[in-house]
């Protein structure tokens, strides 16, 4: 649609193959189930009464905290809402979604610093920047759409700051490229605030005015000399120095970020360290300026916002507040909904592990492939009495289930998307369902209601009234409203013309004032040493998708990206003997995978990238995870590299 | 009908190009974007020639220039090969038969124009030249920096 707002009618390559996907011949069609080996097609009738005995089962022998509950960052909002209102109804308090796995310590840091945890300003608004800093995110390759903007800014005179262990395509974008090492996100960043702080730089007017906490923070970046940060990061002070400049002394800078800054034991804090950096310069609230996380899935934001979280209900109401529980008993009609903070995703396979969890029901999720050391989720989920999954492919996660059932694609459904941006947009039907395949709301509500939960929802737009109702950003948000474009959140009523920059009046915290907290550079979990000297590094490339599991399946995108491979320096591969194009093997303390190696310049001596595609190369990373957000370290593990011969 | 113009200061090498001409022409996709070490990356494919090789080469007329497009048509092509070997950027294939590039007549805009994510195609000739303008004036304004 070339009147669409951000995207204005392009695509990137995932999207252009995206009816090989919904057409594929892979897709499941029919409900299944599992004995030993062998799956049987069943009628739906019977996979619904094995799905009800299954958690039933797991619910009256051990409680409906062994029972755990995955909600999909693919789903619409509406199908989200239902799963977490299934899971709590049905009295579990563990219900989540992969944004565990990408964002977790963007909802708890930005939420902590600003009140809000979202994109602070819309993609188009990237035009009027005039400084864009880009930290741990390769968006030319994953975000593509962004790149149109940025090119805009630079049009009019913006620089552009990229810095990423990697040599990406997003480089390319970049007048200042800063390589710095896995993990040392702090270190820069703190770095940058030091110079900006004995510069001058600062905006005194909006630190004084909107924030709280800048004498604790002047103190905590005090020893971060660009000298020392250079040692620790890898990046040469001067270029540090420079940077900070061009961020701090631009009218209006932006921060885009992605995995490289939340796939971290240190997630969190990373996180907040951005933040902070945007807080003393007064890049807040305004055109061109803010605080961009950039999102994986196309519902990432609505999954998180619907409440499909450990510790929150929906509107990001604190799942360990009574008054939570209460208000959401009292709207649900149902007496005791259970309080308190469940398992997270990660924890959850920890749980299943354990015997503390029983029975889970995964939809659209593929942990088998996504999650960290992959070899011990799937020995995790083998371990529980009943898993069914929901899915629309035979994904690694279903052949572990007892019950697998068909859901229907996004063409062959309707209902809203919250993208990266807080943009809520309806999707239209435009195909029936495949085969016997039907929607994961019209499922999740038979489900329900063979569990004996009196859940009565046609269609999606019964969901999105009790959605309005219930979420106060949500509640001017009806389908009449929502033409090209959609309407940005927060929408507090049917004539609120909805809110694209966040934070311009104030901030949704104590005293209408930002919290600046200060935090210290930690090293990550994993160290390399004689026996695993490089340090393995993960991330994307432009035409695969996540695990893989739908893109995999694209013969467009595979014939472009058929293989697992393993980019290296070649200074260490010429030791090793190894060439452009070998086959090689790479190993951790977690396992091994055979991958190509891609000898060449665009990473540094001691580090080595793998894309995160293809089932290999979670075998090797580490399930180390940030203390608070739960996120797994996928950025930084130790490894080795040797030839196969 | 216009030219399809590349800036490989915007191309960010995603391939979404490719894989969308590949999908309007039935499988068979005209565009190779070719990527570098440093990342420099650009969508190669037909330039529709003035005095285009292909067309002098081509015996039966299934090349032809029609205006400023270099036009096939698949119903004359022999599947000789000559095309391919005449074109001196690599831009015309033979998969048994010829095929290349056709600005995706008879749509007014290319669909990779319309798909790509950073602006580097374009049919637009003003769009390229204000831009190669406004590159050459702030590169004299910094100094011979892009």
């Amino acid at each position: 649609m070339p009147e669409h707002p951000a995207n204005e009618g392009s695509l990137c390559p995932k999207g252009n193959a995206a009816l090989e996907i919904v057409y594929n011949e892979d897709r499941l069609l029919y409900p299944m189930k599992r004995s030993g080996n062998e799956w049987t097609s069943i009628s739906w009738d019977e996979a619904l009464k094995l799905v009800s005995k299954g958690l039933g089962r797991a619910i009256k022998n051990s409680g409906p905290d062994f029972v755990g509950f995955l909600s999909s960052s693919k789903c619409t909002n509406e199908e989200n809402y239902l799963i977490q209102k299934l899971a709590r109804s049905l009295g579990s308090r563990n219900v989540d979604n992969c944004a565990r796995l990408c964002h977790a310590p963007s909802v708890v840091g930005l939420n902590r610093t600003l009140g809000a945890a979202g994109m602070t300003n819309p993609i188009p608004d990237l035009a009027n920047s005039k400084c864009v800093f880009i930290i741990g995110s390769n968006l030319a390759e994953n975000h593509a759409i962004l790149s149109r903007w940025i090119h805009r800014a630079k049009d009019s005179g913006a620089q552009v700051i990229v810095a990423d262990p990697r040599l990406t395509h997003t480089a390319w974008l970049a007048d200042l490229f800063l390589q710095l090492k896995p993990g040392t996100d702090v270190a820069l960043l703190n770095a940058m605030m030091k110079v900006i702080i004995d510069e001058d730089l600062i905006d005194k007017a909006f630190i004084s005015k909107s924030t709280k906490g800048f004498e604790d923070l002047v103190k905590a970046v005090n020893d971060y000399t660009p000298e020392k940060a250079a040692e620790i990061t890898g990046v040469p002070a001067v270029d540090i120095i420079r940077a900070a400049r061009m961020y701090a002394k631009s009218p209006a800078s932006a921060i885009l970020y992605s995995m490289g800054i939340t796939q971290h034991t240190s997630g969190t804090d990373n996180v907040q360290s951005v933040a902070n950096l945007a807080l003393i310069c007064g890049q807040m609230g305004k055109e061109g300026a803010g605080v961009l996380p950039l999102r994986g899935h196309n519902n990432v934001q609505g999954a998180c916002d619907m409440g499909a979280l450990a510790e929150f209900y929906p509107g990001y109401r604190k799942s360990d507040d009574p008054e939570t529980a209460k208000f959401f008993g009292q709207a649900w009609g149902i007496a005791s909904l259970p309080a308190g903070r469940g398992l997270t995703a990660t924890e959850m396979i920890d749980a299943a592990c354990e015997g503390r969890l029983k029975a889970m029901y995964i939809v659209g999720e593929d942990p088998a492939n996504s999650d960290p050391w992959s070899s011990h989720v799937k020995d995790c989920l083998e371990n529980l009495d009943f898993l069914v999954v929901q899915d629309i492919f035979m994904t690694a996660t279903a052949q572990l289930a007892d019950v697998v059932l068909p859901a229907a694609s996004w063409a062959e459904k309707e209902g809203t998307y919250t993208s990266t941006e807080r943009r809520v947009q309806w999707s239209n039907r435009a195909i029936e369902p495949l085969g016997e395949a039907k929607s994961d709301l019209e499922i999740v509500n038979k489900v329900a209601n063979s569990m004996g939960l009196k859940f009565d929802y046609p269609d999606a737009t019964s969901v999105l009234a009790e959605i309005n109702s219930l979420v106060p950003t949500y509640k001017g948000i009806t389908l009449e409203r929502l033409g090209i474009g959609g309407l940005i959140w927060p929408c507090p009523s049917t004539d609120h013309p909805g809110t694209p920059i966040l934070h311009s009046a104030g901030f949704k915290l104590q005293d209408g004032r930002a919290l600046i907290a200060p935090v210290q550079y930690k090293p990550a979990a994993e160290n390399t040493w004689t026996e695993y000297p490089l340090i393995l590094t993960t991330g994307r490339i432009s035409v695969h998708f996540n695990a893989g599991s739908m893109t995999r399946r694209s013969p467009s995108l595979m014939e472009r990206a058929p293989n697992l491979f393993v980019e290296i320096n070649p200074g260490d591969a010429a030791p090793m003997k190894i060439e452009d194009g070998d086959s090689v093997e790479v190993s951790t303390e977690r396992g091994t995978t055979v991958a190509l190696a891609r000898v060449t310049d665009s990473v540094k001596p001691g580090v080595v990238f793998m894309p995160f595609h293809y089932p290999g190369t979670n075998f090797l990373t580490t399930d180390a995870r940030d203390a608070e957000a739960k996120i797994p370290e996928f950025k930084v593990a130790a490894c080795k590299i040797s030839r196969r011969d | 009908m216009m030219r399809v113009y590349v800036d490989i200061n915007r191309c960010i090498g995603c391939r979404s190009c490719e894989v969308a001409c590949k999908r309007v022409h039935g499988g068979k996709g005209h565009v190779n974007v070719h990527i570098t070490e440093d990342r420099a990356s650009v969508p190669l494919f037909c330039h529709h020639c003035e005095e285009a090789a292909c067309t002098m080469a081509c015996y039966s007329g299934a090349l032809a220039k029609d205006g400023e497009r270099t036009s096939f048509s698949l119903d004359k092509c022999t599947g000789c090969g000559l095309c391919r070997l005449a074109c001196p950027f690599g831009v015309v294939w033979t998969d048994k038969l010829a095929h290349k590039c056709d600005l995706c007549a008879p749509n007014e805009t290319p669909t990779c124009v319309l798909t790509c994510p950073a602006e580097a195609l374009s049919n637009d000739y003003e769009v390229a030249l204000k831009r190669a303008r406004a590159r050459a004036g702030r590169a004299t304004i910094l100094g011979g920096k892009r």
